[in-house]
């Protein structure tokens, strides 16, 4: 019975081909396989984030009423609280882990030939769930929201000539309002993720074509000495493991941390004390902080984001910067630039919260 | 206010208790679970004549003698020490109602340490069926600990009409095995040795990941499969056995679970429910990653990381349910029978009546008779703060801090003296439909008394003690 | 494992199996049964309100002209609480007993004549329903009430 189904499909489909191909698929076994689960564990948590996300419009009502609206959904309706706790949590658990995987495809070298273009969907994915993120924190509309978007806004708002553009295409006037939430709900729930589903299904499509990289260690051995497993069943039953791990982890933090609402947003009010931005936004808050401390002025604002362009330019070309597969200055140099990198990021963000809180 | 109350700032003596708590849960059911592992793994390895098995169990015993020797008996202790300071009118009544149950208590504890040195020591030095003897006998002698401790603690969530019937008359004794094997005993007992189980099987589970799969690849798969066979079952009846010991526990009690079904609003006490929800997500999370992880075809690549997160849930499994546990006592600490503040029921009536503080043994003889001086109340403008102070020590801090957990300062923020004075008088009233009697005591006290307190907690708010002069 | 001498009948093999599968499925299904109900309640949550509301078009309440004054009586309006304030001999409001805030009950102080939340110490105006102080972010919604020789009859506003 399924048999006859599956050919009436495969006639008309052909799908035996993709089939064979997962069938066939192989995983590499080493000391480093542990990294090749955190893609894996991204992709989960954005599940999660399009399953909750779609049942939050269910009972979100952007516009005038937004604040009312989460309210009923945090504070009345049945498992509203962990619809949203769970939404907001495991977009913070997916742009953790998609840090994760970038830094560890960075440092296991898997963005080498042919894999350029593996790394550049992925970074733009990255940037893609960073504005995520900003555009949804605004959503509730509660006084946290409302300042904290007012402050990331008013970051290239300071460079000359951005300020009109800004309000003009991003906030919808001088001030964030109801018509900035327009504007937003419409960004993190049509445009993003219409941008965001097709580069994604790029960047998977080319690690099926690709397969996993082997990291510089691996690729040293001799091939009869490196060791695999059969991608499925293997490896996709611990995939399934890790994934009940990562959302075990998500219920135990939205079981003790669940989000409460804010009062509601009211533009009136001075803004309360330790305002800071999202953590994955931290580092950039606080280098162009420190900057602006060396370099006062717009002046600071245009050499910090000059900065930041030319670092994340270096960090998009390492591929073309470190292609080769034999180990020569140019891998070792790199390496320490991604260790440079790493540690900036973490110290910044330290440095800011030591100063917020 | 019979006792001195133990201050702990910021955590508050509840939380140190269940810290050292929960930390005493893991070691002793891990101690009773393992006590059931080491002789029928012993005995497996022997059928078998796998001397790299035994090897290995000569190594685990002695870390079992450290931990349950060491650290259980510490935290035992400490449990004592802790609600001594903490709750001390119930861990009198525990002391002088259950003191035969102790003594058993006792001379089984001395069994079980004895058993296991002896275990440890004479590996090698008697014979293989002296030596799993020795093994069981120090298991059963656990097990059988963990009953009579198993009595007590449910007889706290579930002390049974008889023992209610006889308490206050003196005659309590005659009731003992009545409350003994109360109504919750049996699936606590249950739930208890399948918590046990859970440990050894982690345990288990965790020393066969780090067994070398390319170097030995049969021992690997054998001694994966023998934790999987602990874990498994266990696992899978462990929410079953919940639910028939929920099923004991009075409805008022049961419904505590429910609170925070549709808000997660603070001072709600919500989190049970969300505590629920954890516990059965986690615990078939072990069930399925256990299955995905070690089935024959992975047993060989399993890895240390692997078996270090399943215990990790299998913690966070037990630790959700017993912080349910206890947290389902709420309102008492002795059911239906004495508040978390150690206001006994019955006394509610003659304490408002009379007052909290009237008899209260720590109450400065002055003090005492500057609030019955005949014009306190009327004339003074200055409110006795001392007094509310008092009130709080005795009555709201078993549960509540200052400014830590569950933190009065956060909770009353924002209202006024009349907004805490309401609050107050709903505590006080205790009628059937206030939304803090599933969970909170009455506040007893007289008019005075109440206000007192009313008085303290707002100067506490405000952070002055500028607060509006009495009517 | 070829000498292990405990392996089963190629028979019972195949029923343990089938029992092993058996129980995965039925594990997977109160799996996701368990992740499906909080998902089912939340989206049922409108409906039960809906219906809640919808079965109730008005309230008759008797034997109010005892009601002391000032004083409020508390009744179910669409299975939700609701307040009926005397005033005065003739001066009476109708509300909704559930706080705009986190959707606790509220209750009616004569002494004060105010209507006050237990749960957060919100404060509303007896007369309107207005809130006056405290966390609630809207006023009490407000019933409307015809009294008729002792006879009250409520329904919506």
């Amino acid at each position: 019975m399924l048999q006859t189904v599956y050919r009436w499909i495969d006639e008309r489909l052909e799908i035996s081909p993709i089939i064979d191909h997962a069938l066939k698929k192989r995983v590499p076994d080493h000391k480093h396989s542990a990294w090749y689960y955190w893609g894996g564990i991204c992709l989960f948590f954005f599940m999660v984030q399009v399953v909750t996300g779609i049942l939050l419009m269910i009972y979100y009502r952007p516009g005038p009423d937004a604040y009312d609206s989460v309210r009923q959904i945090t504070y009345e309706i049945r498992f509203g609280w962990l619809i949203r706790s769970v939404h907001a949590w495991s977009a913070n658990l997916m742009i953790g882990a998609v840090f994760v995987h970038m830094f560890s495809v960075f440092f296991m070298k898997a963005y080498r030939n042919p894999r350029e273009f593996g790394w550049w969907s992925g970074l733009a994915l990255l940037a893609l769930c960073m504005v995520f993120g900003f555009s949804g924190y605004l959503l509730p509309m509660d006084e946290l929201a409302f300042f904290a978007t007012r402050v990331g806004l008013a970051i290239p708002d300071a460079l000359p000539g951005m300020s009109q553009l800004i309000s003009a295409l991003l906030r919808g006037g001088p001030e964030v309002s109801s018509a900035t939430l327009q504007r937003f709900f419409a960004l993190h729930v049509v445009v993003l993720p219409a941008i965001f589903v097709p580069l994604l299904g790029f960047h998977l499509w080319l690690v099926q074509k690709h397969g996993n990289a082997l990291p510089p260690s691996e690729e040293a051995k001799p091939a009869a000495e490196r060791r695999s497993i059969p991608f499925f069943p293997n490896f996709a039953m611990r995939d399934m493991a890790v994934w009940l791990m990562a959302l075990n982890l998500l219920a135990l933090l939205v079981a003790l941390f669940p989000l409460q609402l804010d009062v509601a947003a009211d533009a009136l009010k001075p803004a309360p004390v330790g305002i800071h931005p999202e953590w994955y936004f931290m580092s950039q808050f606080e280098a162009l902080k420190l900057l602006g401390h060396v370099i006062p002025g717009t002046l600071g604002e245009f050499v910090g984001l000059g900065v930041f362009g030319v670092g994340m330019g270096m960090w998009a070309a390492i591929p073309l910067f470190d292609s080769r597969v034999t180990t020569s200055l140019r891998a070792r140099l790199t390496t320490w630039f991604g260790l440079l990198f790493l540690a900036a990021l973490i110290l910044l963000t330290i440095i800011g919260y030591i100063e917020v809180l | 206010m019979n006792y001195p109350v133990w201050d702990v700032p910021i955590l508050g003596s509840g939380l140190v208790i269940a810290l050292i708590a929960i930390f005493h849960v893991f070691i002793s059911h891990f101690a009773v679970g393992g006590g059931f592992y080491l002789p029928m793994t012993e005995s497996l390895a022997l059928r078998k004549g796998r001397n790299d098995w035994l090897a290995e169990l000569k190594k685990h015993s002695k870390f079992f003698l450290v931990l349950t020797g060491v650290f259980g008996a510490v935290t035992g202790v400490g449990i004592w020490f802790a609600i001594g300071n903490a709750n001390p009118e119930a861990t009198s009544t525990l002391i002088h109602f259950w003191v035969f149950a102790w003594g058993i208590e006792w001379v089984v504890f001395l069994v079980e340490l004895s058993a296991l040195a002896a275990y440890f020591y004479l590996w090698g030095r008697v014979s293989n069926p002296l030596h799993i003897r020795l093994g069981w006998l120090y298991a059963i002698a656990a097990w059988l600990s963990l009953f009579l401790i198993n009595g007590i603690l449910t007889f706290m969530l579930t002390p049974g009409q008889a023992w209610l019937n006889a308490a206050g008359t003196g005659n309590e004794t005659f009731s003992f095995w009545a409350a003994f094997f109360n109504p919750t005993f049996w699936p606590s007992l249950i739930v208890r040795t399948l918590i046990c189980l859970t440990q050894a099987g982690v345990f288990a589970l965790v020393t066969a990941s780090r067994i070398d799969g390319q170097r030995q690849p049969e021992l690997k798969t054998e001694m994966t499969e023998w934790a999987r066979r602990w874990l498994l079952p266990s696992f899978l009846l462990l929410p079953i056995a919940l639910f028939w010991y929920l099923a004991e526990v009075p409805a008022a009690q049961r419904a505590l679970l429910d609170l925070g079904n549709s808000t997660v609003g603070q001072g709600l006490f919500t989190l049970l429910s969300r505590l629920k929800l954890v516990f059965l997500i986690s615990s078939a999370a072990v069930v399925a990653a256990v299955y995905l992880f070690t089935s024959k075809r992975n047993a060989v690549g399993f890895g240390l990381g692997s078996a270090l997160g399943v215990a990790a849930m299998a913690y966070v499994s037990i630790g959700s349910m017993e912080m349910l546990r206890e947290m389902l006592r709420k309102p008492y600490v002795v059911g239906q029978h004495m508040f978390s503040n150690g206001v006994r029921k019955s006394e509610v009536a003659r304490m408002n009546r009379d007052g909290y503080l009237t008899n209260a043994a720590w109450v400065r003889p002055e003090e005492r008779a500057r609030w019955t001086s005949p014009d306190h109340g009327q004339n003074s403008a200055v409110p006795d703060l001392s007094r509310g102070e008092l009130m709080f020590r005795g009555q709201c801090m078993a549960c509540h801090t200052l400014d830590g957990y569950r933190g009065m300062r956060k909770l009353l923020l924002g209202r006024d003296h009349k907004g805490i004075a309401n609050l107050i008088a709903v505590l006080h009233t205790y009628s059937d439909d206030s939304p803090y009697r599933p969970f909170m005591p009455p506040l007893v006290g007289t008019t005075a008394e109440v206000e007192a307190l009313t008085d303290f907690l707002a100067a506490q708010v405000s952070g002055t003690n500028s607060v509006p002069n009495k009517p | 494992m070829s000498d292990c001498p405990q392996e089963p009948e190629p028979n019972s093999s195949i029923s343990r199996r089938a029992f092993l599968r058996a129980g995965a499925a039925a594990a997977g299904a109160c799996y996701a049964a368990a992740l499906g109900y909080p998902v089912y309640e939340y989206l049922a949550t409108a409906a039960h309100k809906a219906e809640a509301e919808g079965a109730q078009k008005e309230v008759v309440l008797n034997d109010i002209d005892k009601l002391p004054i000032p004083s409020a009586l508390m009744f179910k309006f669409g299975g939700r609480p609701a307040l009926l304030i005397r005033h005065g001999e003739s001066s009476w409001t109708a509300l909704s007993a559930v706080c705009t805030h986190l959707g606790c009950t509220v209750q009616f102080s004569p002494e004060k004549n105010q209507i006050f939340c237990a749960c957060h110490g919100g404060i509303y105006d007896p007369a309107t329903g207005a809130n006056v102080s405290g966390p609630p972010p809207k006023p009490l919604s407000p019933y409307r009430v015809v009294v008729d020789q002792g006879k009250a009859v409520i329904s919506r506003a």
